[in-house]
């Protein structure tokens, strides 16, 4: 995707990294209200639309922050596309209710449809990795925690009073544990890796 | 477990290597396909655990929360307005309806201020949990739903502090949160732990275990609380003043 042409709205995927706050709100601002109209009229509230919209824009940061994100496409489309999908799965969900869906007919392109298929994916992969750290020991799940929020290794050993050669190998054995895990679960088949 | 594969990953990715073991480890890479899955897998989990733990992603989270509240209680109002601004006929009859509505508004308000209310006393001090470079998860949002009145949201996140640390200050806030959300008996077992315990927040908890049963209507509980209140308590003016009422 490297050689495709990044779109001046990189500047909203760069903001939501940086925590910009006058960028965030312009998204608000300027995104959010029509997400918020296509999710009321088609079954939801003003408190779903705001927890669909958090939880999106949280994605989009965590994949730009772990893996990196290159926009092809216009914010606003893929958004708005992220956000559709996200309810569209929210009503599936609970889809004992009665559902009335009003479709747009407007036709998406094609990179706005692969930039959203990757942030899904992506999201997928998340999800999984949160899932199964929650099941990781107790042990591994500070040791990992303290060696990312610690400044330096030696000082994780002076909390955890153990010497620097054993948390460097339990971080290695730990990470590798995790790893293990996610590939073991039915649900890493299912992600297309 | 492939343990030394997991410890070569880890030195690698730190580069840490001397320059033949790199050689051979990136040899391995080209030629070796689940070597590399394995190790794809592993700078992949690497990234999650850093993004999960960095401060700048807690505090991302935060500010977009923030954000997003001030945004959709913006237009909530401006909403309200709207409808309001709808003109309507206005007929004789309705100043009818209008004055005895008032009447019997009048009459409530009236009833109303004879007994003492919860909202009179539920003036609650601010949260002030979270110390300078602290990485406690969600004790920030926590105590920042709690100073704004978001009783909610700060409930989610007392329950995750709680999991890992578990301290007399952060319940205290924590019940005065279900308290103020109507969660009666989850408040008070932990007010009442609380009054059983030791820490400063012991007298403050047996105060909160008075307002809430008179949230509740349950006078008579409240009093006996109150009389349990010692003489050096720090409510113990506000709660005799409360009492006198209450006679």
């Amino acid at each position: 995707m490297a050689d495709k042409k990044l779109h001046l709205d990189q500047m909203y995927i760069d903001g939501l990294v940086q925590n910009n706050s006058n960028i965030i709100q312009s998204i608000y601002k300027k995104f959010v209200p029509k997400v918020k109209n296509y999710i009321r009229t088609n079954s939801g509230d003003d408190d779903q639309a705001q927890d669909i919209i958090q939880e999106v824009l949280i994605t989009i940061y965590n994949q730009a922050k772990t893996n990196g994100l290159q926009l092809t496409c216009p914010f606003d489309a893929y958004f708005f596309l992220l956000c559709k999908r996200r309810w569209l799965n929210e009503l599936k969900k609970s889809s004992n209710k009665e559902v009335t869906l009003q479709d747009d007919t407007v036709s998406i392109d094609e990179p706005i449809q692969e930039m959203a298929f990757q942030t899904e994916i992506f999201d997928e992969k998340q999800s999984l990795f949160d899932e199964m750290f929650q099941k990781l020991g107790e042990k591994c799940q500070e040791i990992l925690k303290l060696s990312f929020v610690t400044k330096t290794m030696e000082e994780v050993a002076e909390k955890l009073n153990v010497t620097y050669g054993y948390v460097r190998k339990k971080k290695s054995l730990c990470t590798g544990q995790l790893t293990e895990m996610i590939q073991q679960s039915p649900r890493f088949r299912s992600i297309n890796y | 477990m492939n343990e030394e594969n997991y410890i070569a990953f880890e030195s690698y990715l730190n580069n840490e290597m001397s320059s033949d073991e790199k050689i051979i480890f990136e040899e391995k890479l080209q030629n070796d396909s689940q070597f590399k899955a394995n190790f794809n897998l592993y700078k992949e989990t690497t990234s999650f655990i850093e993004n999960k733990f960095d401060f700048k992603t807690i505090d991302f989270k935060e500010n977009l929360k923030s954000i997003s509240e001030s945004h959709f209680s913006e237009i909530l109002p401006s909403s309200k307005r709207q409808v309001k601004s709808k003109v309507i006929q206005f007929k004789p009859w309705y100043y009818a309806v209008a004055a005895s509505v008032a009447i019997l508004f009048g009459t409530w308000f009236f009833m109303q201020n004879s007994i003492p209310q919860y909202e009179d006393y539920n003036q609650h001090e601010n949260a002030n949990l979270v110390e300078r470079g602290s990485v406690i998860k969600n004790l920030k949002a926590a105590q920042d739903a709690f100073n704004a009145k978001n009783y909610k949201v700060a409930i989610q996140n007392f329950e995750i502090v709680l999991k890992e640390y578990d301290k007399p200050e952060v319940r205290y806030f924590y019940a005065i949160s279900l308290l103020e959300n109507n969660q009666y008996t989850d408040a008070e077992s932990t007010f009442t732990k609380l009054q059983s315990g030791t820490s400063i927040y012991k007298d403050k908890a047996t105060w909160n275990l008075a307002l809430s049963k008179l949230k509740q209507k349950q006078f008579e509980e409240c009093k006996n609380y109150i009389k349990q209140l010692p003489e050096d308590a720090e409510d113990y003016a506000k709660a005799q003043k409360l009492l006198s009422n209450l006679d």
